[in-house]
């Protein structure tokens, strides 16, 4: 008996659609469909959290990522730097990852040291930034491990979690820009860069809600529905998810960049899949109906 | 006194750190302070713990010749090249933390040469002297006073030489450096292998998911029933309304996505964080009461 088609495309061969997820990814990188990327009100909420702050606030940056969150979340980083490098904001960073610290020594090289809109910058009618000077303008406290509990530390020390010294081995009191800073509520904003755990979620549950601290967060696409319920109550003031919120951040700010060129392919990539959910079940019923059909005669 | 001593332990700083959140007094505060200060000592220990427990759990296999043994081989060969790499073997030697100085007297203008390697960039004061085919070697007439010589590699990895020069008329200054490198997490070895090796690595891990939702899209995901069809229907509207395109075709999606995201999502994430804490409670006060026990070990 001839096998029926829908028997057929059961048996599909998966390296077909793995080519078109493929083509998905790469194309739209080369030929960009440049819709714009409107950003949400969760992100809004986080751009408006740092407009608002005064010149020369203060802020707190946690970058608790690793290579592999980079393509949904520097974007995201790299925009709210440049708005905060615009407001003159001093700047302190650390991470409760440990595979972080040399992504963290890079994100120093190219964003915080250097200007990331300098003047005649292509396609930027924004306010420019300036280069950052280590300890004068911003410190990097480094990498703690200990997870909760060190998040905890954070938010009633920041000189015993890090035993007085910045990553560079400068002594803490050696810097004047880390006057009045000796913890968390110490700061106008955190600044959460979180690809997962530790991250936003235990900012929330062992500092933020007990010094009720200001922050924004950033997060992978699926880790939105873990912190939503946190911008709900609004334990986090913004949050900015997946490469779809860094690219309506991006927007927000005015630089475009890599979140922007992202979307396009979070477009299409989200289009294949949809295709191919509808594809299957078209399948999956045709099968269903002819295997009915011919229990019936 | 094996199983007696951890239980009290358990006991005493579990129900410390229960009621230490209710006293807000400095006292307590400074105490809490400190303990947590050991709490990120155990961790940093728990490292080494770590390190050990993979040679004890991998190095029998591989005297044994398990299956997959080869990969258990690269295992312990990485993670001894990263720990190799990961000293900062440089404050051994006697590596030259500045450039060396020569000044000789000479007719003229104040006069100032910088000797370096092709690869190392040479700031004078503010200005970044653009590297030269014959070696990166700057020379120049400079006004008499102080100005601060940089001597940095253009990849990162390597010391920045810092010279400050002090110059007058008649005096010709000759600097030569060459930035050494550096081991340790900022080490030239450590950053090469992390860029060129861990983050690609990691990078192409988290990537993979892309082809394989696709493929479970196409294969699994399937409206069977009443509740399936409506998480297919969800997914499908999430997807249109937090890419750009959902917009385009209608402000229906992305509203439709956030009310999704505000309403059913966040009240079942919140049914399940609330039960999950409540379970988290209990636990605790089963470890704290000394009735839970299995984290004392099988024999406890």
């Amino acid at each position: 008996m001839k096998e029926h088609w829908s028997d057929r495309l059961q048996r599909f061969d998966r390296r077909w659609i793995f080519l078109v997820m493929g083509l998905a990814v790469v194309v739209p990188l080369f030929f960009p469909l440049g819709l714009p990327a409107k950003p949400d009100r969760m992100t809004k909420a986080a751009f408006n959290a740092v407009d608002a702050l005064p010149e020369g606030a203060r802020v707190f940056v946690s970058i608790d990522l690793d290579p592999a969150s980079t393509p949904e979340i520097e974007p995201f980083f790299r925009a709210v730097i440049l708005q905060l490098k615009r407001k003159n904001a001093k700047l302190v960073f650390a991470t409760t990852w440990y595979q972080a610290p040399p992504l963290v020594d890079r994100y120093m090289r190219e964003t915080i040291e250097v200007a990331i809109a300098p003047a005649g910058t292509a396609g930027y009618s924004g306010l420019n930034d300036r280069p950052y000077r280590k300890n004068v303008d911003y410190v990097n406290l480094g990498f703690r491990d200990g997870k909760g509990a060190i998040i905890q530390a954070f938010g009633s020390s920041l000189r015993l979690a890090f035993d007085n010294h910045a990553d560079d081995g400068t002594a803490l009191e050696r810097i004047p820009m880390m006057r009045g800073l000796e913890k968390l509520a110490d700061f106008d904003l955190i600044v959460l860069v979180s690809a997962g755990s530790p991250g936003a979620k235990e900012y929330v549950q062992f500092v933020g809600t007990r010094e009720r601290l200001p922050m924004i967060a950033a997060c992978t696409a699926v880790s939105t529905t873990d912190l939503a319920p946190y911008f709900q109550t609004g334990q986090l003031i913004g949050l900015v998810g997946g490469m779809a919120g860094s690219a309506g951040y991006e927007t927000l700010v005015g630089k475009p960049g890599a979140g922007t060129a992202g979307a396009d392919v979070l477009n299409i990539g989200n289009i294949v899949v949809i295709l191919a959910i509808v594809f299957g079940n078209v399948v999956y019923f045709a099968g269903r109906y002819h295997r009915r059909q011919r229990g019936a005669s | 006194m094996k199983k007696t001593l951890p239980l009290l332990f358990g006991m005493v700083f579990g129900a410390y750190a229960v009621i230490e959140f209710y006293i807000p007094h400095h006292l307590v505060g400074s105490l809490s302070d400190e303990l947590r200060s050991w709490a990120a000592i155990l961790a940093a220990a728990a490292f080494i713990i770590g390190g050990i427990n993979i040679l004890q759990v991998t190095w029998p296999k591989i005297r044994r010749r398990e299956p997959d043994w080869q990969y258990k081989v690269v295992l312990l060969a990485a993670a001894a090249v990263m720990l190799l790499a990961g000293l900062p073997w440089h404050k051994l030697g006697d590596t030259p933390a500045t450039p060396t100085v020569l000044i000789e007297a000479v007719p003229g203008p104040a006069h100032l040469v910088v000797n370096a390697p092709a690869d190392v960039t040479i700031q004078v004061g503010a200005v970044i002297a653009p590297p030269r085919p014959d070696g990166a070697r700057y020379q120049a007439d400079v006004g008499p006073g102080t100005v601060e010589v940089k001597l940095s590699r253009r990849v990162p990895g390597y010391r920045t030489q810092l010279a400050p020069i002090t110059i007058t008329d008649g005096q010709r200054v000759t600097v030569t450096g060459d930035p050494p490198m550096l081991w340790g997490r900022e080490g030239r070895v450590f950053v090469w292998i992390y860029d060129h090796i861990f983050s690609p690595s990691n990078a192409t891990m988290f990537a993979l998911l892309a082809f394989f939702v696709a493929s479970a899209a196409f294969r699994a995901f399937r409206a069977r029933n009443l509740e399936a069809a409506l998480l297919l229907g969800a997914a499908i509207l999430m997807m249109l309304g937090r890419a750009p395109l959902g917009r385009a075709i209608s402000d229906v999606f992305p509203d439709l996505a956030q009310w999704i995201l505000d309403v059913p999502s966040n009240g079942g994430r919140r049914a399940i964080m609330m039960g999950a804490a409540i379970g988290a409670i209990a636990t605790a006060l089963r470890i704290i009461l000394g009735i839970e026990r299995s984290h004392l070990g099988s024999d406890a």
